[in-house]
């Protein structure tokens, strides 16, 4: 590439299956400098909607950074796991054998976990586990309900007309739940692949991953759409559904009003990129660095079994 | 599996080739993407086309446009004539990989007009050609984008109308389409190449478009008379919501038919 960057394809891995692309400047140096790597979102591949992941390794790697975008297990290029794992062990051990493989063969030191929806996810469970991970950029995480946003899902759907249009002609979920209650046939799709997390098991996970996150003193850039209106609607909500916890300066909250839960618009891409280029170079990232790869992971792995069912449906977008 | 870079260094070029399992003969199979939003869509599809390729004897190489994917280039860079000049590159990096003479191309949507330009003018290096879904008339593929884009501009927003300066043109779900590239694409018909594709043409669709109509009529009065094939199947470029009951599939009898053709 004639920009100062270079891509480079690479098959990471025990078994050499796991498809990815370092992007890095041409006089790359491993310095203290943290290596970001980038999760599928859903079931697509690398390059991410939009060729998103693309255009931002290129801009960070403009920035000096080293960035792998890779496929997970049975996702894009990358060939499934034969070892029987649940997709959210799979994927936790996809990273851990992505971030070892930087370490050992690219000297990284940090790394910072980065991903939209499915991919924000586990990159959450994964870096609250491994003291290499020193940051997070979290796409649309997953976050329980509050009061708030109860009352404002239903006051946006006594004003949607497509709302009441539902309710005069019985289709929508208002209907299904009705039908369901009745023991009447319903339309059972998108309960099948809703994840409720208003489930008390989900919420306390959550809780504690964020509560570690702090602990631990994990930068974190976390930022939400208003393009997943069944999950969240409003700025603060992960503070109000966390309110035991003191979210302090590593904790960083953007909010896009009016931006799709894929970013499609070319302008909320382009603050994204913005936003995460300015809080990297922003964050400091001293005293991160690694001795030992697994933390003490608390209540997380007595949690993970109960919360398997909530992770391990693949996420699409 | 083996995930490189090819072309030249203006023009590099993501690519992965598979080598057949129980290769019979030397066959080979270079894959043409679509464009844009439905390269991201099909590209589980076009992998599963890969599997099943491979597992039947044939060596395969997908690969990325330049400006798409992983290739290098900014989205804005490709162009269809520099697309084409690219398929002709990994044809070239298949037959130095695997010693085959010959290749065989499949493409999808942009992909198969663009292979089928490819093969007409390449002649017998290119021995067999599938059209999956292809782009007949650029007209009406344009027209189908900006109905997409109008959708998408209704729904979330968006502002997809780009500035002279941008090159024009419009978002389209999220990817640009200059309007350089919406003057190449308007003069595309491939009913009017028809005559000339390769005699070993396979023509599968899953969808019933007005075009049909001429490019059935072009194929029809060929010397070697072809016909499209229409099989029902799930559109494989197509994201459909989570909950939609096609959500992740894999138009499975399309490939079937594909696999079925070239082995």
């Amino acid at each position: 590439m004639s920009d100062g960057i270079h891509d480079q394809a690479v098959m990471i891995g025990a078994r050499k299956t796991l498809v990815g692309i370092v992007t890095q400047p041409v006089d790359y140096e491993p310095e203290d400098r943290p290596v970001f790597v980038i999760l599928n979102t859903g079931i697509i591949h690398r390059v991410g909607h939009h060729r998103m992941y693309v255009s931002l390794a290129r801009a960070l790697a403009r920035l000096g950074y080293q960035v792998l975008r890779f496929d997970l297990s049975g996702i894009g290029d990358s060939e499934s796991r034969e070892d029987g794992l649940s997709l959210l062990d799979g994927a936790l051990a996809d990273v851990r054998e992505v971030v070892d493989w930087l370490v050992r063969a690219r000297r990284a030191r940090k790394v910072i976990l980065m991903g939209l929806c499915s991919g924000a996810d586990q990159a959450l469970v994964y870096g609250i586990s491994d003291k290499r991970v020193c940051g997070l950029v979290l796409l649309d995480p997953s976050i329980p309900p509050t009061r708030k946003y109860y009352l404002r899902h239903f006051l946006r759907r006594l004003i949607s007309p497509k709302s009441w249009l539902n309710f005069l002609t019985g289709r929508g979920a208002s209907w299904n739940k009705v039908r369901k209650l009745l023991g009447l046939p319903y339309d059972d799709a998108w309960e099948r692949h809703r994840v409720n997390l208003s489930d008390p098991t989900i919420r306390v996970f959550l809780q504690n991953a964020y509560e570690q996150l702090m602990d631990l003193g994990i930068h974190c850039l976390a930022v939400f759409t208003s393009g997943v209106q069944h999950q969240h609607n409003y700025r603060r909500q992960i503070f109000e559904a966390f309110p035991k916890i003191t979210f302090n300066n590593s904790f960083r909250l953007e909010y896009f009003a009016g931006c799709d839960h894929l970013f499609t618009s070319e302008a909320d891409r382009e603050r994204l990129f913005g936003i995460v280029m300015e809080w990297v170079r922003a964050a400091t990232f001293a005293g991160q660095a690694a001795a030992e790869p697994t933390r003490n992971r608390r209540s997380i792995a007595s949690h993970r079994t109960t919360c398997r069912m909530r992770f391990n449906r693949i996420r699409r977008m | 599996m083996n995930a490189f870079y090819f072309g030249t260094h203006e023009r590099r070029l993501w690519g992965i080739y598979e080598a057949a399992r129980h290769a019979k003969a030397n066959r080979a199979v270079v894959l043409c993407h679509p464009w844009g939003a439905e390269y991201i869509h099909a590209y589980r599809s076009m992998r599963q086309l890969v599997k099943m390729l491979t597992a039947n004897g044939i060596h395969t190489l997908r690969f990325d446009y330049f400006g798409t994917g992983d290739s290098d280039g900014s989205s804005t860079a490709g162009d269809l004539s520099g697309w084409e000049t690219d398929i002709q590159s990994a044809i070239d990096e298949l037959k130095d990989t695997t010693g085959a003479t010959r290749v065989s191309l499949v493409g999808l949507r942009l992909g198969a007009t663009l292979a089928a330009n490819v093969a007409v003018r390449a002649g017998s290096v290119v021995n067999s050609l599938v059209l999956w879904d292809p782009i007949v008339s650029g007209a009406e593929y344009l027209t189908e984008l900006r109905r997409i884009a109008r959708r998408g501009s209704l729904l979330l927003k968006f502002a997809p109308a780009r500035t002279a300066a941008e090159d024009g043109g419009h978002e389209i779900l999220g990817f640009r389409l200059t309007e350089p590239m919406a003057s190449a694409v308007r003069r595309i018909d491939l009913a009017a190449l028809a005559p000339t594709l390769p005699h070993r043409t396979l023509v599968v669709v899953s969808q019933s478009l007005n075009s049909h109509a001429s490019l059935h009529c072009a194929l029809h009065h060929r010397q070697t008379p072809l016909a499209i094939e229409h099989i029902d199947s799930p559109a494989g470029w197509i994201e459909w919501p989570i909950h939609h009951p096609l959500a992740g599939t894999v138009p499975v009898r399309i490939l079937q038919r594909i696999v079925e053709w070239l082995a």
